[in-house]
Formats: structure tokens, C-alpha cells, sequence
């Protein structure tokens, strides 16, 4: 154990004392490997802090259905026993609400009223809101279920429109699907280029201590001896590099928070993009370091076999 | 200890660096291998270190075959074994503390009695008051007592030097020659490879190879 340990301690030496020696390039190499892990890093963050306002969005679905223009209010508020009838078996809150109903909640609910005055008369059409309950709008087969609904409402005789409210929440879920998959394949790729930046810095270390490594297989350092060093300093460059991403991504949360204010301001809202949490933080750590150890393996793998 | 049987080493089709080569050499022996440039002097001391392998015939050293020595072990028989070299093989970032400790190092020593042990191996080649300086600051003769140092640091059971001597002036050469001599004195086998005939110590065992071929000293 005492052994082990002393190898490793002295092999993570070696690494450090490899760094020392080139500290410009290993500098440059960590930047262009931060910059590589920046961009999911930086993704990662959007879709961490959007995800619970998706899911705190994708509530009960609701209906809302519009009577065409004109037609009376007897006809229009018969319309309620049909529109049980479609949702029986379903846990659902229906309301009517009458067009003057509907033209002083705009009037309370926006700064529009010295608009609505000019008009003269009401535009607003009679209708219906019917909230679903033990719907999930972004499930699939809840919302294929709440799209038939709204479709056989739509041949109700008198309807003029039917509008799920959820289907933007839907349209946000799925681009946020989109998003996600898109942000993996970028990590995908990105994850290959620091793979292959570190690869070729330790080849590079390979070919500068050539000499070293030949002169010590001839005085008794076995493979894993020879190894250690140059995975120590892939795992350190793939480290520094992620705490560096990191960094550069918590430094620019600052500038869009205030950009996002503003926006936020417009919809009464305080949304503001948090920093990662720490245990993500230290898993993003640990992924970029493991990415520095897969190349500096591969690299050790293949240039140090070619050594006799 | 060192056992050559029927041993022929083959580089290519028309390449046969040992051809049929049968020896032994006993345990605290002093043995000079003679013979020009291209004899096969370099090709029989690389089997005994496991850098080369045998086409045909059998190796044997400390009791292991050499042909049948997996990778992982080689590193353990090389560490029974101090090699010396031509062209010293020094590590030239590193001062002569640094470079005679490597051998202790690689087997994990702990590093104040790598340190300690090295400093004995500098002294004993007379070169401890100059530990702290880089190879290049030395002259061949220097240099290579450094490579003895660090042949010697790790007590091996066996020293294969190839070619100690060449390039350096007589003086320089007798330096190297005695020193060797004096760690045979104290038990080591020591293998010496040399085209120089100036060298050979006329009390001492002598292995002739000519084209790759045993010609005088196989049997000990």
C-alpha cells in the first residue's frame, strides 16, 4: 500500500514538475479545452434553470372554447350538457363565461380600457373554460386525449373556436426536448475534441521524454510506472479546463441576469438564471477530468507501445 | 547465472547477429566480452537484459528464460541488473543525484533512502561532491562513473557494461575499468563488453565472439 501510494504520490510529482517545465503551453492547451467545455457547460445551465419553469408551467391542462359571434345566449349556454356529456369520466371544472363577463375581466386584468372604450361595443364572444384535472399537458397520451376532447368540441354546433391552453407549454416541453438533444450531441462532440486536444498534448509529452521513458524501462519501471505521470497530467488539464469553463460561464450569468431582468420585468416576472449547484458543479469537475484521463489513456496506449 | 544454449538472434533474413552461441558464466565472475565492432557483443548483452529475444535457443538468467519471460516481468528481472552503456544514457534536466536515484525510484523506494543510497553510489565512484550538478557540466569519463553509480545503486546481482570505455581517453578508461573491478571485488558478477583489446585484464576470463560467432571462453 505504502508502495502504491509513493508511486502515485511520485507520479502526480512528475505531472506537476512536466507542467512547470511548459506552463505557457500547458496554459494554452487548458483555454482551448476550456473553451471546448464552456459551450454545454453554458447549456447546461440555460436548461437547468428552465426546466423547473416548464414543470411548474405544465399544470392541468385548460379548454377554452369561444361561441361564434351572434349566436344567442339560450343556444350558447346550451351547449353545457353537450360538453359534460364529452367529458364525462373526466375529473372536469366547466364555466361559463358570458361575454360582458369576459369584457370586464379584460378590463380589470389590463391597461387596455381606454382601448376597449374606443371600440364602442363588446367583441368578445361567449364561451367556455374547462379545467382538466389529473391531465399532464406534456404527457403524451394525456395530451393526445385533451386534443381529441377539444377536437369533438369543435363540431359542436355554434362553436367557433376551441384553444387548449397548455399546447404552448406542450410547444415549450417539446423545444426544450429539442434543446436537450441538441446540448448532447454538442457535449458528444465537444467531448471528442477535448479527447483529442489532450491525446495530442501527450503525445507530444511522450515525444519530448522519449529518453526518459526508455532510460527507465531499462532500469525496472514497469508500464504502470511509465503511465502515471502522463494520466495525472491528462485528468489535471481536463480539470483546470473544466474549472475554467466553469468559471467563464458563472462570470457571464452576471451581464445576461441584468439583460434578463429587463425582459422578465415586461411579463411581471423575477426569473433570473442561477448558478449551477455545487453537486453539479463537481460532477461537470469530475466529467472533464475524466475526458483529460480517456486521452491521455489512449494516447499512452498508442504512442508509448510504439516505444521498445 | 547467465546461460547461453545453441543461441542464435537473427535482425532480418540476412541479418544474424549470433549465430549458435553456447556459454555459461558463474555467479561473482569478472568476464570480458571481446571482439570487433559487429561481433555480436551488444545482441548477447541485450538477451541478458531481456531488450532482445532469441530466434532460437535458450537464455537463461538468475534461472528465468528469457524467451518465456512475459512483459510484466521483465521490469523485475532488470532490476537484479545494472546496465551500463556507450553513451551513458543520462538523463541531461536531471542533476547526478536525480539520475543515480531513478533505478530506486522506479521500484518505489522511499524517497530519503533513494536519496541516501544514491549519495553512497555517487561517493563510491568519487563524485559525491559534485551530486547537485547536470550531467553536461561533466566529462565523458565523469559521466560515465555517474552511469556505474547508477548501475551499482540498486545492488544488482549482475553488471552488464557495453563498451564503458569507448570514447574515452586512457586515463579515463582506467577509471571506469578499476571501478568495475572493485564492485567484482565485492561479490558482483560484472560482464564488460570492449573491442579495445587495451582493456582486457589478463587475469580475467575472456569471451571472443567474431561474426556473430563463439570463438574462445564459452565454457567457465
Amino acid at each position: 500500500m505504502n508502495i502504491w501510494f509513493r508511486q502515485h504520490r511520485f507520479a502526480f510529482g512528475g505531472a506537476l514538475a512536466t507542467l512547470r517545465k511548459a506552463p505557457g503551453s500547458f496554459l494554452f492547451n487548458v483555454l482551448v479545452v476550456a473553451v471546448a467545455l464552456a459551450l454545454p457547460f453554458a447549456g447546461l445551465t440555460l436548461l437547468d434553470n428552465v426546466r423547473p419553469l416548464s414543470e411548474q408551467l405544465s399544470v392541468d391542462p385548460e379548454i377554452s372554447l369561444f361561441v361564434k359571434p351572434g349566436v344567442p345566449r339560450e343556444e350558447a349556454q346550451a351547449l353545457a350538457p353537450q360538453l359534460q356529456q364529452l367529458l364525462a369520466g373526466n375529473h372536469a371544472k366547466i364555466s361559463f363565461v358570458p361575454r360582458e363577463q369576459a369584457l370586464d375581466n379584460l378590463k380589470s386584468q389590463s391597461d387596455l380600457t381606454d382601448v376597449i372604450e374606443t371600440l364602442g361595443g363588446n367583441p368578445l364572444p361567449d364561451s367556455y373554460v374547462m379545467k382538466l384535472e389529473g391531465f399532464t399537458a406534456t404527457a403524451g397520451a394525456d395530451a393526445d386525449r385533451v386534443d381529441l376532447l377539444a377536437e369533438h368540441m369543435r363540431a359542436l354546433p355554434g362553436v367557433d373556436s376551441v384553444q387548449v391552453d397548455s399546447a404552448w407549454v406542450k410547444r415549450l416541453a417539446a423545444l426544450l426536448g429539442v434543446l436537450r438533444l441538441a446540448l448532447l450531441l454538442l457535449a458528444v462532440t465537444l467531448g471528442v475534441v477535448v479527447i483529442a486536444v489532450v491525446f495530442n498534448t501527450i503525445r507530444l509529452q511522450v515525444l519530448t521524454q522519449r529518453e526518459e521513458i526508455a532510460v527507465s524501462k531499462l532500469l525496472g519501471a514497469t508500464d504502470n510506472f511509465i503511465h502515471r505521470p502522463f494520466y495525472y497530467t491528462g485528468a489535471l488539464l481536463g480539470l483546470c479546463a473544466g474549472a475554467v469553463a466553469l468559471g467563464a460561464v458563472a462570470l457571464a450569468l452576471r451581464p445576461l441576469n441584468t439583460a434578463i431582468a429587463e425582459f422578465a420585468r415586461l411579463y411581471a416576472s423575477d426569473f433570473q438564471l442561477a448558478p449551477l449547484s455545487p453537486l453539479a458543479v463537481a460532477g461537470l469537475l469530475a466529467i472533464s477530468a475524466g475526458l483529460g484521463l480517456v486521452g491521455a489513456l489512449l494516447s499512452v496506449q498508442r504512442h508509448l507501445a510504439r516505444l521498445k | 547465472m547467465i546461460e547461453f544454449q545453441s543461441v542464435s538472434k537473427k535482425y532480418s533474413a540476412d541479418t544474424l547477429a549470433l549465430a549458435d552461441v553456447s556459454l555459461n558464466i558463474g555467479k561473482g565472475e569478472l568476464v570480458y566480452l571481446a571482439g570487433p565492432s559487429g561481433a555480436g557483443k551488444s545482441t548477447l548483452m541485450k538477451m541478458v537484459a531481456a531488450i532482445e529475444r532469441p530466434t532460437s535457443g535458450r537464455v537463461t538468467v538468475n534461472g528465468q528464460d528469457i524467451g518465456k519471460l512475459n512483459k510484466a516481468g521483465v521490469p523485475f528481472l532488470r532490476r537484479n541488473l545494472g546496465l551500463i552503456f556507450q553513451h551513458q544514457r543520462l538523463l541531461n534536466d536531471r542533476n547526478l543525484l536525480a539520475n543515480v536515484m531513478l533505478p530506486l525510484i522506479v521500484t518505489g523506494a522511499p524517497k530519503a533512502q533513494a536519496a541516501e543510497r544514491a549519495r553512497a553510489a555517487l561517493d563510491k565512484v568519487g563524485l559525491l561532491d559534485r551530486a547537485r550538478v547536470l550531467p553536461m557540466e561533466l566529462s565523458g569519463g565523469e559521466q560515465q562513473r555517474v552511469a556505474i553509480a547508477r548501475a551499482i545503486v540498486n545492488r544488482p546481482q549482475i553488471i552488464l557494461a557495453d563498451e564503458p570505455t569507448a570514447n574515452l581517453d586512457r586515463a579515463a578508461a582506467d577509471r571506469v575499468i578499476d571501478a568495475l573491478h572493485a564492485f567484482h571485488s565485492a561479490g558482483v558478477t560484472c560482464v564488460i563488453s570492449s573491442h579495445d583489446e587495451q582493456i582486457l585484464d589478463a587475469g580475467a576470463r575472456v569471451i571472443r565472439l567474431e561474426h556473430g560467432r563463439l570463438v574462445h571462453g564459452g565454457a567457465a
